[in-house]
C-alpha cells in the first residue's frame, strides 16, 4: 500500500492502481484503511474517527433515497453498527473502504425504500421539495463539509457534463433502486433507449473520474 | 461478449440496473474473462464512491453517534 492508501492490483504482470476521487485526509491522520484494520481488530475508536469523517456523505446518500430526516438518522446507525459488525468481510484488495461503506449504505437504503413500499409517498415528498426548494440539501457548513467541498465541485463537474436524460437515468438506477424497465416505465421511454442513455453516462462518469484522479 | 461490451454491462450491474435476462450473459462472460474481469468490476465500484461525493453532506445528530458508540462498546464487553 502506498502513501496514498491505495492498493495495487497486479493484472498479467502489470500494476493497475483502482481509481477513485480520494477525499482529503488531514496531514498525520490515519487512512480509511489504517482505520478499517483497526475495526476489524474491534477497536471502538476507530469506528468513531470513521463515523466523524463519513457521517454526512452517508446521510446524504440514505436521505437521497429516502427522502425522511428521522429515517435517515435511524438508518445511519444502523449502517455504522454493520460496518462494525461485517467489517471482517471487508477486503482491501476488492476497493476502498468509502465504496465499500457507500455500496452497504445504498443497498440498506433502497431496501429500506422497499420494504415500506412508501416509493409513491417519497416521490411525493421529493415532487414537494424540489418545488419548494431546489437545493434541498443546503445548510449551514460543517467542518466535514468544507473538508469535502473541492472533492465535490469536481465530481459534480463531471455529471454535470451529461445530457440531463443521462443523468436522469443514473439518478432513477442508483439512486432509486431502479431497472431499466422501471425507468422506461416512469420516462415513457423505449428500453433500449434508457440501456443507452445508461451506459453511456456512466460511460463518460467514468472516464471523467480516470481524468480527475489524474489531476488531483 | 467483447471486453469492452462486457465494462459496459459491468457498469451497468455496480449499479444493479442489470436486468434477469442481461445477468446471465454478464455472469458467463465474467467467468470467461477470470481476474480481467474481477478488476474491472472493482473499478467500476468507483462509480459508487463518486456518487456519494457528489453530494453535499447532510448533518445527523449527536445522538445518533452516542447510541452506536454505546452499541459497540457494549457488543465489544458482551
Amino acid at each position: 500500500m502506498d502513501h496514498t492508501g491505495t492498493n495495487p492490483i497486479k493484472v498479467e504482470n502489470e500494476t493497475i492502481r483502482p481509481f477513485a476521487v480520494t477525499p482529503p485526509v488531514e496531514p498525520g491522520a490515519p487512512s480509511d484503511f489504517d482505520l478499517m484494520g483497526r475495526i476489524q481488530a474491534e477497536d471502538p475508536e476507530a469506528l468513531s474517527q470513521l463515523y466523524d469523517r463519513y457521517n454526512g456523505i452517508l446521510k446524504a446518500l440514505i436521505l437521497r433515497v429516502i427522502h425522511n430526516e428521522a429515517e435517515a438518522d435511524d438508518l445511519l446507525q444502523e449502517i455504522f453498527m454493520e460496518i462494525w459488525n461485517q467489517a471482517k468481510n471487508f477486503s482491501a484488495q476488492k476497493g476502498k473502504p468509502l465504496g465499500w461503506m457507500v455500496t452497504l449504505a445504498r443497498r440498506r437504503a433502497i431496501d429500506g425504500l422497499r420494504k415500506k413500499q412508501a416509493y409513491a409517498r417519497a416521490e411525493e415528498r421529493l415532487q414537494s421539495q424540489t418545488e419548494q426548494q431546489p437545493d434541498a440539501w443546503v445548510h449551514n457548513a460543517t467542518e466535514e463539509e468544507i473538508a469535502f467541498s473541492d472533492t465535490r465541485i469536481l465530481v459534480r463537474n463531471v455529471i454535470d457534463r451529461l445530457p440531463p436524460a443521462q443523468q436522469e437515468a443514473i439518478d432513477l438506477a442508483f439512486f432509486r433502486g431502479m431497472s431499466q424497465r422501471e425507468i422506461a416505465a416512469k420516462t415513457n421511454t423505449p428500453l433500449g433507449t434508457v440501456k443507452t442513455r445508461l451506459e453511456l453516462g456512466l460511460k463518460k462518469i467514468y472516464d471523467g473520474l480516470k481524468e480527475l484522479k489524474d489531476e488531483l | 461478449m467483447s471486453f469492452e461490451e462486457f465494462q459496459n454491462t459491468a457498469r451497468l450491474y455496480v449499479i444493479g440496473a442489470l436486468e434477469l435476462d442481461e445477468m446471465e450473459a454478464f455472469e458467463k462472460a465474467r467467468e470467461r474473462f477470470g481476474e480481467k474481469a474481477e478488476d474491472c468490476i472493482a473499478e467500476c465500484y468507483a462509480l459508487h464512491e463518486a456518487f456519494a461525493l457528489s453530494l453535499r453532506p447532510a448533518k445527523s445528530s449527536a445522538a445518533i453517534k452516542e447510541r452506536l458508540m454505546s452499541m459497540v462498546r457494549e457488543r465489544k464487553q458482551g
